[in-house]
């Protein structure tokens, strides 16, 4: 039973390590402000749903989910590589409720506000990944593969130049970088990992709807990186399993699951607030927001 | 002739804060533009690497036309410039910052994953040297003080791959000693083979240093010629003196 | 649909954008940032004024004042709690943001462990629909055009004639000239925060008559109200009326070619769409934008 549980816990964390480091890759090590990296999540989420629904094997849907997500990722620097600061922030905002009131509206593909259930567990070339358990080795086994290559990227030469667009985009140009390439690569590689994040993650839950992409889980992974620390890649992993556990420990004391949701948003809200307030480099960070 | 400029023109409103500008470098040498605060120095600057957009006007460089290129392009194509208010990256360490600089394959995230990393460190070694800053590797830039930050984007500005090294007032804020050392170490880049175009307001900095001197005043070249020249000359004093 | 009824549903659903985006502009130009949490004004107002009429039975006129008064220091404790404290420690404009963004969701599920997840709506006569030859209206409606254009008149007044408006003008041109010629600009937060935050209470209670009430439409809300803002210019609060007029005629217009549930997906690209070409907005001045 707590076995069970236990499982279950890893798994999501396994899943939110992905996305949590990946987005610090954008809003930590390049400094781009992007509220929007739910909707890399839920492209990913529906991509991989819709697929296999579809009869494409697991690991192609993957794949493609990833590169559909890749592409909204480019899309969205496009759209906004002239906007900095807070309206780079709304911007990005404003694309995930983009991408949300999509996912409620083009109903004959997404299902609208029913979302899409029956999502079939990865079957991958032939081996069906029944159990959790044997999924729980799948999704560590892809975490690690992503933070390796997360990893190798921003100790690269490559992530060198990330700092410096974050720290001045100008001075890099003058050494004769184009920083806007940069920047789309930077979002690119966060947005292919959140869209490998959530294919995993529809594939473990058998059931997305849009709900699960909004304001809520934004707030969520924001606060995951911030309370890890802003280009603290050890923080953001560290700080997944921090913000997964706080409120499973709210289970032991038998509070009735209506009060459980909100209870928790409120939780993760006061946390962040707090952080902001109290320690804005976060646990492990040493970089400020600006 | 390395760099030559034809009849720039930059209007902010409808004020000229360069008009009509026409100049031309020689290579090897060391070129001042020299003229009082706001004469328009900064802004030719500015528009030569492309941090401005001139209203009129020609740039050419190496015998190519640089009018249209982006800022990036035109440093990529040849020319470093270090900035009077230093632009360094608050996170990175001295070693990031020239690793930045000398690197030119940084940007293709494949490259910097599996190429060989190229061994720079004789390369920063020497650069350090060069500019006498004399600080640990991994020292952050907010660690630094100001002379020692100045002389970090001089460096970098150094170990870039150029073939024209613009200079935005090398010496503005710093103390009588570091000034005579900056002004040694300009004179050793040229000596090196090194083309160096700077902006100065003090006349006296650029007198022993400059093979040729542009003189600005109000957005306009007003006399040109060797330091002896321009000493002697009169509407250089006047736009000196009536400032 | 009559052409005429569909400028009839845009002024009424712009009026109510309106409301939400003036204070956010007032809240944005007088304190430089974001206040994303200025959607949650709205659903306390609905759902204060849902307790005081319908649970506590207290009288129409009064309930409207108390949650007006209510709603304004309302905004006045988010500044307090959490703006002030962070400016103090001299936090960027985003640090403000994503707080902001946390202060909605901290609220929002605050209102659903109090009052529940099920959807509530006030019955109330004003919603019986009037029919005219080519439109249908309602009371409620009528009365939410009319009263928003007098009180949009009425903070322009505030703005031009009075010395609060003055000092708030004088504050969000530079703030540092400002505090030199004397003008203590916490004191104009405040106020802008009251005033902002009333105006967000009286969208709020409109909502609760017209619609029914959620704890998460502030969210959709502020959005709305920002999109409005971004298109007449963010730092204009004249400019940030007349954006969200514009966006209830485009999602309006939108609705009628497409179907109602693209509503939201039309004022998102509208948004994007002055991001990307005329980010100041029609009358904003060129802030935040490089070059």
């Amino acid at each position: 039973m707590i076995e069970n549980y236990l499982i279950h816990i890893l798994i999501l964390i396994g899943i939110y390590i992905i996305l949590a480091v990946s987005l610090n890759i954008a809003l930590g090590y390049t400094g781009l402000l992007n509220l929007g990296h739910i909707a890399f999540f839920g492209i990913g989420a529906y991509t991989s749903a819709i697929l296999t629904r579809e009869g494409i094997p697991f690991i192609l849907a993957l794949i493609i989910s990833c590169i559909i997500a890749g592409c909204f990722g480019f899309l969205l620097v496009w759209i906004t590589k002239r906007l900095k600061g807070d309206y780079l922030a709304l911007a990005t905002l404003g694309f995930s409720f983009l991408i949300y009131s999509l996912m409620l509206n083009l109903s004959s593909i997404t299902n609208g506000p029913l979302g899409i259930s029956g999502i079939s567990r990865p079957n991958i070339f032939g081996y069906f990944l029944k159990s959790n358990f044997e999924f729980l080795l799948f999704v560590i086994f892809i975490a690690i593969i992503s933070c390796m290559i997360m990893y190798a990227i921003i100790k690269s030469p490559f992530g060198r130049l990330l700092h410096a667009t974050r720290d001045d985009e100008l001075g890099l140009r003058v050494l004769g970088k184009n920083t806007i390439k940069i920047k789309y690569k930077a979002m690119i590689i966060s947005s292919l990992f959140a869209g490998l994040a959530g294919s995993l993650f529809a594939h473990y839950n058998g059931y997305i709807d849009p709900t699960s992409f909004m304001l809520n889980s934004i707030i969520f992974i924001f606060t995951i990186v911030i309370v890890g620390g802003i280009a603290s890649f050890k923080g953001s992993i560290i700080a997944t399993f921090i913000l997964f556990i706080i409120p499973e420990l709210l289970r032991f004391f038998a509070i009735p699951s209506h009060v459980l949701g909100p209870t928790r948003q409120i939780i993760y809200a006061l946390i962040l607030i707090g952080i902001l307030l109290f320690k804005p480099k976060g646990l492990f960070g040493r970089i400020d927001l600006e | 002739m390395i760099l030559k400029i034809e009849c720039l023109t930059k209007r902010f409103g409808g004020i000229h804060a360069v008009k009509d500008c026409s100049l031309e470098i020689e290579r090897e040498k060391i070129t001042a533009i020299i003229g009082p605060n706001g004469s328009g120095k900064t802004t030719l600057f500015n528009l030569i690497s492309k941090l401005l957009k001139s209203n009129d006007g020609h740039i050419h460089f190496n015998g190519k036309n640089i009018t249209k290129l982006k800022d990036y392009e035109i440093s990529k194509s040849g020319i470093s410039r270090t900035f009077q208010d230093v632009r360094l990256f608050r996170n990175l360490t001295i070693k990031d910052h020239l690793e930045i600089s000398l690197s030119n394959s940084d940007e293709s995230i494949f490259k910097s994953l599996f190429k060989d990393k190229p061994n720079n460190a004789e390369r920063i070694d020497r650069i350090l040297k060069l500019v006498h800053l004399k600080k640990p590797l991994n020292t952050l830039v907010t660690d630094l003080s100001y002379g020692q930050r100045k002389l970090l984007d001089l460096a970098m500005a150094i170990a870039k791959p150029h073939s024209l090294l613009l200079l935005d007032e090398p010496v503005a804020g710093v103390n009588p000693v570091l000034r005579e050392e900056i002004k040694e170490i300009i004179k050793n880049l040229n000596k090196n083979k090194g083309t160096i175009l700077l902006i100065e307001h003090d006349m006296n900095f650029v007198m022993d240093l400059a093979d040729y001197i542009f003189v600005m005043d109000a957005g306009k070249i007003i006399a040109h010629g060797e330091p002896a020249e321009i000493q002697s000359n009169k509407k250089v004093l006047e736009a000196y003196l009536g400032d | 649909m009559a052409l005429i009824q569909i400028i009839v549903n845009s002024l009424i659903i712009g009026s109510l954008y309106a409301l939400v985006a003036c204070g956010f502009s007032l809240i944005y130009s007088t304190n430089k940032f974001m206040h994303f949490a200025h959607g949650i004004s709205v659903v306390i107002a609905s759902y204060l004024f849902y307790l005081s009429l319908n649970t506590l039975k207290i009288n129409f006129i009064i309930s409207i004042l108390l949650v007006l008064i209510l709603t304004g220091l309302f905004g006045i404790f988010m500044y307090k709690v959490f703006y002030g404290p962070l400016q103090k420690r001299k936090s960027s404009n985003i640090v403000l943001l994503i707080a902001s963004v946390g202060i909605l969701i901290l609220f929002e599920n605050m209102i659903m462990l109090v009052f529940g997840t099920t959807v509530k709506t006030i019955n109330s006569d004003l919603t019986k629909s009037i029919e005219f030859s080519s439109f249908i209206i309602t009371p409620l409606q009528i009365i939410i055009i009319v009263t928003s254009l007098i009180l949009l008149l009425l903070l322009y007044l505030l703005m031009k004639k009075t010395k609060i408006g003055r000092n708030m003008r004088a504050v969000s041109d530079n703030k540092e000239l400002a505090s030199i010629i004397g003008i203590d600009y916490k004191k104009v937060s405040y106020y802008s925060f009251f005033i902002g935050s009333l105006l967000a209470g009286i969208a709020g209670i409109f909502i609760a008559l017209e619609q029914t009430l959620e704890p998460t439409i502030g969210t959709n809300l502020i959005v709305k109200g920002f999109t409005g803002s971004i298109i007449g210019g963010i730092t204009s609060v004249p400019g940030s009326i007349l954006g969200s007029y514009i966006l209830g005629i485009a999602e309006n217009f939108g609705i009628w070619y497409l179907s109602s549930g693209y509503k939201d997906a039309i004022a998102f690209t509208l948004l994007f769409l002055f991001l990307l070409f005329k980010p100041h907005g029609i009358l904003g001045i060129n802030k935040g934008i490089k070059k």
